[in-house]
């Protein structure tokens, strides 16, 4: 560009016009991108209200069915059955995972916190997954934390973020392992709780580390992969630690088991 | 005579599930899956339970109940269905003066215990 043309008026007025036309594009653009994605979000949670229906009437007759209401079935009809409960009902779990990242996208997620003892929590959901370790023979335990104060968080949603770390630990730990949960205090004061869910289990590589947290990630998305899910459950509990002003993340090598680590304020504000 | 169940949920899927449930536990079985319906059914047959779905196609299932207890013919407890746990819809239902708010499905089993209690 010369000099003459930097000073020519109507050069600039030309290019400030097509710099305002560029803006115009761009911001087009962005309200496009974010149509689109309420859209998306829309469309998830309608369609996840609507499979609930036909789904809650198929459990309820399968369970009719079950239970012998209509005449007693027989050892094999009676097995048969109860796959199709245990099917819905993991239906509907994942159908209610997607339900709830739709609304934690969408920040219709609000926190309740209360004080509350975090062992006490942790113990419950061990108790809740004790029935589906012990069909792997693994064992869950918590290795201290008696000595915490208590912390300040949301209840359900931490009892949320620690039953989607233990059930994946379960999920991908083979027969056998071990699977255990430490708690500590950390920050310059001991003001926050650093929680860890650690197993033996088949590991992550490095490459995997942030995929892992990412919504609908999955390190094996192949069709044929062992395990199935939504590939919602990490991105919604580091959804709800950050909620917390907390971080969560992954320590882990292929082959080597993994230990997921998330931290928590411990007090109430002061003042 | 057999307690009364007035099932409100415009999903026949549903109601059809719930009707041979309550009828193979022993109770009489009433449907209605629109507001006004419900109100009707309420009003000529005073219900024991009421289980209600909070999204009827004309209006929100609790104008329902606000309607028979207008009328003076409220069931004896009005439990009402929801597939939203969220504590607003909860605190919403209680103070519209339903016994229980509850989460749609529940396991039969449940659903059953529920309704016994609170006809004890």
């Amino acid at each position: 560009m010369s000099m003459s043309d930097r000073l020519d008026p109507a050069a600039l007025k030309k290019r400030v016009k097509a710099l305002e036309a560029q803006a115009k594009e761009a911001q087009s653009t962005i309200d496009e991108l974010k149509s689109r994605e309420s859209l998306k979000t829309q469309f998830l949670s309608n369609i996840s209200h609507d499979l609930r229906t036909p789904l809650a009437a198929i459990i309820t007759h399968a369970e009719i069915l079950r239970d012998g209401m209509l005449g007693e079935l027989n050892t094999k009809q009676r097995e048969s059955v109860r796959g199709i409960v245990n099917g819905g009902q993991q239906l509907l779990d994942m159908i209610d995972e997607i339900l709830t990242y739709v609304r934690s996208e969408g920040d219709q997620i609000k926190l309740a916190r209360t004080e509350f003892s975090i062992t006490e929590v942790v113990d419950q959901v061990r108790m809740l997954n004790q029935p589906l370790a012990a069909k792997k023979q693994l064992t869950i335990e918590r290795l201290n934390g008696d000595d915490l104060p208590p912390v300040y968080a949301d209840r359900d949603k931490l009892r949320h973020v620690l039953g989607n770390l233990i059930g994946n630990a379960i999920k991908f730990t083979s027969d056998g392992g071990r699977i255990w949960i430490g708690l500590s205090r950390r920050g310059r004061n001991g003001e926050e709780l650093l929680v860890e869910v650690g197993d033996s289990g088949q590991g992550i590589a490095r490459e995997h580390h942030e995929l892992v947290f990412r919504e609908f990630a999955q390190v094996d998305a192949s069709p044929s992969r062992p395990h199935h899910g939504t590939g919602l459950g990490l991105a919604i509990a580091r959804k709800l630690v950050e909620l917390h002003d907390g971080t969560i993340w992954v320590d882990s090598e292929l082959g080597k088991g993994s230990r997921f680590f998330f931290t928590v304020p411990l007090d109430a504000p002061r003042g | 005579m057999p307690a009364r169940i007035l099932i409100v949920e415009d999903s026949t899927l549903v109601t059809d599930a719930f009707s041979i449930l309550f009828s193979e536990t022993g109770y009489d079985v009433d449907v209605a899956a629109t507001v006004a319906e419900a109100i009707e059914r309420g009003t000529a047959n005073t219900a024991d339970i009421m289980l209600l779905d909070l999204s009827l196609p004309d209006g929100n299932g609790l104008e329902v109940l606000e309607a028979l207890r207008e009328r003076g013919v409220p069931p004896r407890a009005t439990l009402a269905m929801t597939g939203h746990d969220d504590a607003k819809t909860r605190r919403i239902c209680l103070e519209a003066g339903c016994a229980e708010v509850l989460l749609k499905p529940l396991p039969i089993g449940d659903l059953l215990r529920h309704i016994q209690r609170h006809l004890a």
